[in-house]
C-alpha cells in the first residue's frame, strides 16, 4: 500500500533540481599496490560546491560486478568544493569512479579515470570501446 | 541504514528481476544468456524517456518493460524453434547484438544546457530523475521491492494455477504437453514476453539508481550471473531466485577481508555449493518437503 501511495505520488512529481554538479578527480600513487589519494573537486554553475558529503565509490567497467570498491567517505579539503578521499583499488586500468552527493545537493556522478603508477588520468573518449 | 548497506540492498532487488526472468524462462525448459539485453533495452529506453523527454518514472516504467516484452518476442520467434544449447547459443548472440546495438545508439538533446542521451561506446549519463524529483535512497528502496513483491506475488499465483501446471509441463516435456492440447511454441513466446518485461523492469530502475548506464553493463557477465541466480537459489520456488541474488551479491560483498582473491574464493564457494546442491538450495523436493510439513495435519 505504502509502494502504491508511492508510485502515484511520483507521477506528477516536479523537478526539484535542474543544475547537476560537476566534478574532476586528481589521483596520486601512495607507493603501496593500488592505493591513491584523490581530490575531488565539486563544481555547480561553475561555483565549488562546498558542504556535501561526498562518498567515492569505483566499478571496473571491463568486469562488472567482479571488481568494485567499497565507498569510502571523502573529508572536505582545505579549498572550497574539494573533497579528499584515500581509494584501495584492487587492481590498475581503468575504473569507473562513483561519487554519490548529499547535502545541499543530491546526485550520482561516474567518472572514468584510467589509475596507474602514475596516478590517475580522464580516460580518453575514443579509447573506451566495449572489448 | 548507512548509504553503503542501502546500496547493496537495493542492488540485490534490482538484479533480482533480473533473476526472476531467468527463472520464468527455466521453468518452461529454455536456458537464456541474454536476458540482459531485454534488462538493458528498459534501461537505455526508460532512461531515455525520463532524461529526454521528462516522462514520469512510473510511466517510463511501463513503457520500457512494453519494449522489452517486444525485444523478447523479437528475439524468441526465431530462436524458440531451437533447443538445449542451442537455444542458450542464439540468446547469448542475441544479447551480444542488443550490446553491440548499443554501442551504436546515438541520440542526444540539449537539456540544461548539455547534451544528454545514450553517446554510444561512452555511455549515458544523466539519468538523474530520482534525484531531480527529490526521491531518497530509502525511498527508491521500497520502491524496488515493492514492485518485486508484486512481481512475486504475480508468480507464485501463477504457479499455483493451471497456469502453472502448464508451464512446468512444458517445461519438463514439451511433447507430452503439445499432446495434451498446449500449443508449446506459442506458450513459450508469451513466456519469453514476460520474462522480458520482468527485466525491462528491473533495466529501468538500475538505470535511474546508478544515473548513468553504458554498453558494457549488459555484457555476458550479467547473463551468466542471472542463470546463476536461479541456479543457486534453486528452482522449486519463485523465491529461489532471490535467494540466489542475495547468496551472489552476499558472498561478493562478505568475501571482500580476502582482497583481491576474492572472486577465486567466491567461484569456489559456488562450486562447493552447486556440488552439494545441484538443484540449488531450494530445491523441488525441499520445496515439496517444507510444503508438505507446513500443511501436515496433526
Amino acid at each position: 500500500m505504502r509502494m502504491l501511495a508511492l508510485l502515484l505520488a511520483l507521477l506528477p512529481a516536479t523537478p526539484v533540481l535542474a543544475q547537476s554538479a560537476h566534478a574532476d578527480l586528481t589521483c596520486r600513487f601512495t607507493g603501496t599496490d593500488f592505493v591513491y589519494d584523490c581530490v575531488v573537486r565539486l563544481t555547480r554553475g561553475g561555483q565549488p560546491v562546498s558542504g556535501a558529503q561526498v562518498v567515492v565509490g569505483a566499478d571496473m567497467p571491463s568486469m562488472p560486478m567482479a571488481h568494485n570498491l567499497a565507498p569510502v567517505k571523502a573529508k572536505p579539503g582545505r579549498q572550497p568544493g574539494e573533497y579528499h578521499a584515500r581509494l584501495d583499488l584492487e587492481m590498475t586500468g581503468e575504473w569507473a569512479v562513483k561519487l554519490r552527493l548529499s547535502g545541499p545537493l543530491r546526485d550520482l556522478l561516474v567518472l572514468h579515470y584510467e589509475f596507474d603508477e602514475r596516478g590517475a588520468r580522464p580516460v580518453p573518449p575514443r579509447s573506451r570501446t566495449g572489448r | 541504514m548507512d548509504d553503503f548497506t542501502l546500496g547493496v540492498l537495493t542492488n540485490i532487488g534490482l538484479f533480482s528481476f533480473l533473476a526472476l526472468s531467468a527463472y520464468l524462462l527455466l521453468l518452461a525448459g529454455e536456458m537464456s544468456f541474454g536476458q540482459q539485453a531485454f534488462f538493458g533495452v528498459g534501461a537505455y529506453s526508460g532512461g531515455v524517456l525520463t532524461a529526454l523527454y521528462g516522462v514520469p518514472l512510473p510511466l517510463a516504467g511501463l513503457a520500457a518493460m512494453l519494449l522489452g516484452a517486444l525485444a523478447a518476442l523479437l528475439v524468441g520467434l526465431p530462436t524458440l524453434r531451437l533447443r538445449g544449447l542451442y537455444f542458450a547459443m542464439a540468446t547469448l548472440a542475441a544479447a551480444e547484438v542488443a550490446r553491440l546495438l548499443f554501442e551504436l545508439f546515438r541520440f542526444q538533446r540539449e537539456i540544461d544546457g548539455e547534451l544528454t542521451g545514450p553517446d554510444g561506446t561512452q555511455g549515458f549519463r544523466g539519468i538523474r530523475w530520482i534525484f531531480e524529483h527529490g526521491v531518497e535512497p530509502a525511498e527508491f528502496l521500497l520502491l524496488v521491492y515493492g514492485l518485486l513483491a508484486l512481481a512475486l506475488a504475480a508468480l507464485m499465483i501463477v504457479e499455483r494455477s493451471r497456469l502453472g501446471t502448464v508451464l512446468r509441463s512444458v517445461g519438463e516435456d514439451p511433447g507430452l504437453a503439445a499432446s495434451l492440447g498446449v500449443d508449446v511454441n506459442r506458450f513459450k513466446l508469451g513466456v519469453a514476453a514476460c520474462a522480458g518485461a520482468l527485466a525491462a523492469l528491473g533495466g529501468v530502475l538500475f538505470a535511474h539508481h546508478n544515473s548513468y548506464i553504458e554498453p558494457r553493463n549488459f555484457d555476458i557477465m550479467l547473463g551468466v550471473h542471472s542463470l546463476a541466480y536461479a541456479l543457486i537459489g534453486g528452482l522449486g520456488t519463485a523465491l529461489g531466485p532471490l535467494l540466489g541474488v542475495t547468496l551472489d551479491i552476499g558472498l561478493l560483498e562478505s568475501s571482500r577481508v580476502f582482497g583481491g582473491t576474492r572472486m577465486i574464493v567466491f567461484g569456489g564457494l559456488v562450486a562447493v555449493l552447486l556440488i552439494v546442491r545441484p538443484r540449488g538450495l531450494l530445491d523441488e523436493q525441499l520445496v515439496h518437503r517444507i510444503v508438505r510439513h507446513s500443511f501436515k495435519r496433526p
